[in-house]
């Protein structure tokens, strides 16, 4: 990796960082008002929102903090740069966005067609998605997705009684 | 006497001696595949145990957390790859005597200096949890307040690359145990109407999520490398298992320095094996007459790493036995497993389940014995462990968390919030934030809150908190510990900074 590729995903990444300090920071700012809206009580000096109340402040101190130092150590020009290369890094990170994707969908689905069925047509999709697209890695994708769907149900509701999701 | 007989009688029966072996067997095979910690083998373990005994539960775990930590080896001197991260200075002498032609050598060490480090750590723990607890029984809620914060500090300081993210990661953890309704009066706050959010975050589910989901991302990141397996360097492993044991015990100073700075590391809130494999080895070359030779393959380098890993899994246990506060991430998930059985984990642990205590010293003892056969029995068959290609295991272990979060309370609606904390999660570790602290500040989270109220309703005087002497040495030592991260942080900085001419 050349010296310019590895300072410009340095920048990205501390880009990236800022942003989460921002988002974080904007999020204690609400949740700390919250906070201060939970009634007091007359039997303690503290009351229920007191301890909510340190935890935000903290952290809002601590994020103004990380995101001033952010700004100061960036420099120009490395925000329109980020934007530029987010498109690279969502299509280095495509097998990352495709779990997610899946799983939504499977916990989604797991309420109306209930653990087995959702289970094995995750397992299947998924393992399709990831793994070379071959014959026996088929094989092995069905196997596998039989295995943990209907034997990992099985196995739940004979051996320990926990009975999962039967769907509607 | 008594107590002790009976918690040996349950840890000795052939149903729990049964489970724990399959344990042991589970938490090896997790360890020795890439990217899959000590930490998710148990959490995986968890959901299977609420239908048993808590000490027969407890110790099923502690037989995954035993072999676990030697179950690393072998990807480590295998493949040169840490299975655990506290695998990771296993990998400076193991990989090399591996590629030198003593593979089978290599792992015998491994083997053995685990068994012994686990021991000596079990030895410390029976001798330094009693007195401690009694000492722990004394202390009133600003001693608790003040000593949850000095636990916070560390954590954050010991853990990952920034203290700033360290710390806004734990504070993460102390808001997200602020959901739900508030420990001393039981007043529902920051629920925003939402059913799932209302009795609080399921300690476990957002453990699940946080720490076994967001690692089961990040291991598709390489869309090349998920694709493909990785092959074992060499098929005809000797492992002179006898002659090892000998040359790990002709290495006697090694050994137990090696395993007493793992169960101070493992005794430390917030530090653990991976520290500890670290430091013991750094302390075995500090030490060594040919410090030179650490790095090319040699016993010494493998001995320390290794007994200094397995040992925290005692040291650990000290300061939750003792104080009721988890020394790392898989403490805590032991502790949240006796919650689960309305076990309160605390100082009076120790008094008032005595048998419990007792019981969990004979499974770490037990533990490591199986471990031990077991890894001499069958340590050849483990090694095809290591060829499973993520494709297949990824989306596996996935489904293997969904049923773990929903056998927790059979709720549809935490595995929502499985999904959600799991995106949460990979976002974080994405961003470089150290995990580990916002999972102990979610649990340390109650504690520290239910202490600082109580001590204020015991007494309005917020000085109490500095003129009570063991409260003020624990803030003192918060401070410290906060200084000494900054200062070691500053330090590293230049050695950070890339060098401007670097070669493309």
């Amino acid at each position: 990796m050349s010296a310019e590729t590895s300072k410009n995903m340095k920048e990205a990444g501390e880009v990236a960082r800022l942003l989460s300090y921002l988002v974080l920071l904007g999020g204690s700012i609400a949740l700390l008002v919250e906070s201060t809206l939970i009634p007091k009580s007359r039997f303690e000096i503290l009351g229920a929102g007191a301890f909510p109340i340190l935890i935000y402040a903290c952290l809002i101190l601590l994020l103004s903090a990380s995101s001033i130092a952010s700004i100061r150590k960036l420099p120009k020009g490395a925000l329109p740069d980020f934007f530029k290369g987010i498109g690279q890094w969502a299509v280095d990170r495509r097998l990352v966005f495709s779990v997610f994707a899946c799983l939504g969908l499977y916990l989604t689905a797991m309420s109306f067609i209930g653990f087995r069925v959702s289970t094995f047509f995750f397992l299947l999709v998924l393992q399709i998605i990831l793994g070379p697209k071959t014959r026996p890695a088929l094989i092995i994708s069905v196997i596998n997705a039989v295995v943990f769907s209907f034997g990992l149900e099985y196995l739940f509701s004979t051996v320990f009684n926990v009975f999962l999701p039967r769907g509607m | 006497m008594d107590a002790f007989l009976i918690g040996a009688a349950e840890v000795l029966s052939v149903k729990t001696l049964i489970f724990m072996f399959i344990g042991s067997i589970a938490g090896i095979i997790a360890a020795a595949i890439p990217g899959f910690t000590v930490t998710m083998a148990i959490v995986l373990t968890l959901p299977l145990t609420f239908t048993m005994q808590p000490l027969q539960g407890i110790s099923v775990m502690l037989s995954v957390y035993v072999g676990g930590y030697t179950g690393g080896l072998i990807s480590a001197a295998l493949l040169g790859i840490p299975g655990t991260p506290s695998s990771v200075a296993t990998t400076f002498d193991a990989f090399p005597m591996a590629r030198k032609g003593e593979p089978g050598r290599a792992l015998s060490l491994g083997v053995w200096a685990s068994f012994f480090g686990t021991i000596i750590s079990t030895i410390v723990l029976i001798f330094a949890a009693p007195p401690l607890a009694i000492f722990a029984v004394k202390l009133g809620p600003w001693e608790y307040f003040s000593l949850i914060v000095f636990a916070l500090t560390i954590v954050a300081s010991l853990v990952g690359n920034s203290l700033q993210r360290g710390l806004v990661a734990a504070l993460i953890g102390l808001a997200i145990s602020t959901v739900g309704t508030d420990p001393i009066l039981g007043r529902a706050r920051l629920h925003f109407n939402l059913e799932v959010l209302e009795a609080g975050l399921p300690f476990l589910v957002v453990l699940i999520g946080i720490f076994a989901i967001s690692q089961l991302a990040s291991e598709v990141e390489d869309a090349n490398e998920t694709s493909s397996g990785h092959a074992i360097i060499d098929r005809k492993i000797e492992f002179h298992t006898w002659t090892v044991m000998r040359e790990v015990l002709m290495r006697p100073v090694n050994l137990v320095r090696s395993s007493i700075v793992g169960v101070v590391i493992g005794a430390l809130p917030g530090a653990g094996g991976s520290i500890a494999n670290l430091l013991a080895y750094d302390q075995a070359k500090r030490a060594s007459k040919t410090p030179e030779k650490f790095g090319t393959g040699i016993a010494d380098g493998v001995v320390a790493s290794e007994a200094g890993n397995s040992a925290t899994a005692g040291g650990g246990l000290i300061p939750m036995i003792a104080l009721g506060i988890p020394g790392s991430a898989v403490d805590a998930i032991l502790m949240a497993s006796l919650m689960v059985h309305g076990i309160s984990i605390g100082p009076r642990l120790i008094l008032d389940h005595a048998d419990l205590v007792y019981g969990m010293f004979v499974a770490m003892a037990v533990s490591s014995l199986m471990m031990l056969m077991i890894c001499i029995v069958s340590m050849r068959a483990f090694l095809h462990v290591s060829e499973v290609p993520k494709w297949v295991i990824v989306p596996a272990v996935l489904v293997c968390c969904v049923v773990g979060a929903f056998a927790l309370n059979n709720r549809i609606t935490d595995l929502y919030l499985l999904g959600v904390v799991g995106l949460v999660g990979y976002s974080l570790r994405a961003l470089d934030y150290p995990l580990a602290p916002l999972v102990l500040g979610v649990i340390l989270g109650p504690i520290a809150e239910t202490n600082l109220r109580r001590a204020l309703m015991t007494d309005q005087d917020m000085t109490l908190f500095l003129t009570r002497p063991v409260s003020a040495i624990f803030l003192v030592a918060a401070v410290a510990s906060v200084l000494w991260a900054v200062r070691a942080h500053l330090k590293s900085k230049p050695s950070q900074t890339p060098p401007k001419d670097t070669p493309s």
